[in-house]
């Protein structure tokens, strides 16, 4: 469905994205990172209103830019704000449906029922401005699906919504995206997975990881990373610790702690805890590395920029 | 792991489906004309604001104004060739130039501020569209006003059998409008966000300077066209001076008209080639 092969876009001297390659094919997937990676930038590739400086881009096995038969098959939804102050959304949605070639009966008949799908039926009538942003929001998802597009693009879609709205679009794009494919830009991880989608992380205008959330959990599992312990015999416990075949290092920060390096963090701490009870040494705090998504992205991030051994 | 393909999180024809949706209605006949009608419709709207209303009716209005306040100034009416100059400089040139500067120089800085232009870009035909809509928008707009302004200033009966020049101006107007507004299209896709600047300084660059040179490059120009056939409709050309002279052209009235609507066909086809190529990184957009 996408395709990307040595993808470099260049503003001037700066890089939106650095010689990405990816292929995505029918599905739900995320894309991850956060605020200035790449992610407006690949998404602008994806939906034709970018080319590429470098390498291929292909949709549908054809090139978006500027190609109206990919374009209708395409439904994006980006991240600024629609300040559009005197349209209502019943205006706006029909207008871009009228855009995507529909007469305006038909287009009028598509923008009621998706304002009604996206929970905006009472308020379509109000002007935008007068909205919240959690209901321009809605407009704006509106009108990337109202003229059914196989494939939907939203650009952190669920920015400024409350949680209830939240739950509400996720759940309304979920379904959405059973019948239909989705790529899904946020730096927020819980919004993906809660999409159940695949997942692709880019960083710094480099795609650094893809796969599903458990690959990348995989994949974080060769990445170093550490445990942290606070202990009333810091360096006895630090000799045991270095014990333990999933130890790569240890280094002392202060008096009574110590860091294992390890790319087990979670196998180590359970042999730093047995070895302390059998020793009788107390241990005031034992921290592994975070294996949460969102300690998985921060840790991919750090990784990238060099921060991380 | 980069560049690897991730898997689908589930494959789509193992979920239930949704439920029923009614089936998608059939593009419009003519899918590229439906939407710069659209967009026309939807730019005609955005101006039926109160400011800009007021704008207009201000601009209806200043002929007959400027017309009342020369009559006044010399005691008498018009005769009709003085009042065919001075409302060729106030409606065709000034309410036209006018008109068209505020509606069509905005097209695409207007739709970048309000976070607008993403949305008509990933349309397909959609750049085009916004581009040839609110062209068709400014034409309509200006236009009209342009036209009240000029029913205004002839109804008022400060020019002496000032009803004969209702036909003849109102061509011009038209021209005006058609040519003028493709002209103001060219800066407004090259310099978004510099577009009125850059609109005044060609309307003054091109169609004034460069108009009244009497060499090839005034054929390039919307106001050689209305000029001359100005003259040819007021025939004056027989009284005018021999340098004066120079500044009309020679052919017949249907080859002005034929020149502006190739000038335009021409400025509109470069000012769509130019937002179709156009890219705006994300940074630009709102």
């Amino acid at each position: 469905m996408i395709s990307l092969s040595h993808v470099t876009k260049l503003y001037g001297s700066v890089i939106g994205v650095n010689d990405v390659t990816v292929e995505l094919g029918a599905g739900a997937y995320g894309l991850l990172g956060p605020n200035g990676a790449g992610k407006t930038t690949f998404l602008g590739l994806v939906t034709g209103q970018l080319r590429p400086s470098i390498g291929q881009v292909r949709v549908f096995g054809e090139r978006p830019f500027f190609n109206a038969r990919v374009l209708r098959r395409i439904g994006y939804c980006p991240a600024s704000d629609l300040t559009e102050r005197s349209a209502t959304p019943r205006e706006w949605v029909r207008y871009l449906v009228q855009l995507s070639g529909f007469t305006p009966a038909a287009a009028r008949r598509l923008a009621e029922e998706t304002l009604e799908q996206v929970g905006l039926g009472e308020a379509a009538g109000r002007p935008l401005s007068t909205l919240s942003k959690g209901m321009r929001q809605r407009a704006k998802l509106a009108g990337a699906m109202a003229h059914d597009p196989d494939l939907l693009v939203l650009d952190e879609p669920f920015d400024g919504l409350d949680p209830v709205a939240r739950h509400e679009l996720v759940t309304l794009v979920r379904t959405w995206a059973r019948s239909r494919s989705l790529l899904i830009a946020s730096h927020l991880l819980h919004e993906v997975e809660a999409l159940q989608a695949g997942l692709a992380v880019i960083l710094g205008g480099r795609l650094v990881a893809s796969g599903s959330v458990h690959e990348i959990s995989q994949l974080v599992d060769t990445l170093p990373s550490e445990v942290r312990v606070v202990s009333t015999a810091p360096r006895r416990l630090a000799e045991l610790a270095c014990r333990c075949p999933e130890a790569e290092g240890v280094r002392f920060v202060g008096a009574d702690a110590f860091i294992v390096d390890t790319r087990a963090p979670r196998l180590l701490a359970d042999w730093v805890v047995e070895a302390a009870n059998a020793e009788g040494i107390l241990i005031r705090e034992l921290v592994p590395g975070d294996r949460s998504l969102e300690g998985i992205f921060g840790r991919l991030v750090q990784v990238h920029r060099g921060v991380a051994p | 792991m980069t560049g690897q393909t991730p898997p689908p999180a589930r494959a789509p024809d193992q979920l239930p489906s949704l439920p029923a949706l009614a089936p998608l209605p059939a593009l419009a006949p003519l899918p590229a004309l439906a939407s710069i009608v659209a967009v026309a419709r939807f730019q005609i709207n955005r101006l039926l604001t109160p400011p800009r209303l007021a704008l207009a009716a201000i601009g209806a209005a200043f002929p007959t104004a400027v017309l009342l306040a020369a009559t006044k100034a010399r005691g008498s009416a018009l005769d009709t060739d003085l009042g065919a100059i001075l409302l060729y400089a106030l409606v065709p040139e000034a309410v036209c130039m006018l008109g068209l500067l505020v509606t069509i120089c905005p097209v695409v800085a207007d739709e970048l501020e309000r976070g607008t232009w993403v949305h008509i870009a990933v349309r397909p035909g959609g750049r085009r569209a916004l581009l040839l809509g609110t062209w068709l928008a400014a034409v309509l707009w200006t236009g009209a006003v342009a036209l009240f302004a000029l029913l205004l200033a002839l109804s008022v009966g400060v020019i002496e059998n000032g009803l004969i020049l209702l036909g003849p101006f109102s061509l011009l107007v038209c021209l005006s409008c058609i040519g003028r507004a493709a002209l103001f299209s060219l800066p407004a896709v090259i310099i978004p966000k510099r577009a009125l600047v850059a609109s005044v300084g060609v309307a003054l660059v091109v169609e004034y300077l460069a108009g009244l040179i009497p060499a090839v490059v005034n054929q390039l120009t919307v106001s050689l066209r209305l000029r001359t056939l100005l003259v040819r409709f007021m025939d004056w050309r027989q009284n005018m001076p021999i340098e004066l002279q120079l500044l009309v052209d020679d052919r017949p009235p249907w080859a002005q008209v034929a020149a502006v609507l190739i000038l335009t066909v021409v400025f509109l086809a470069v000012a769509v080639a130019i937002v179709e190529w156009r890219q705006f990184p994300p940074s630009e957009e709102s």
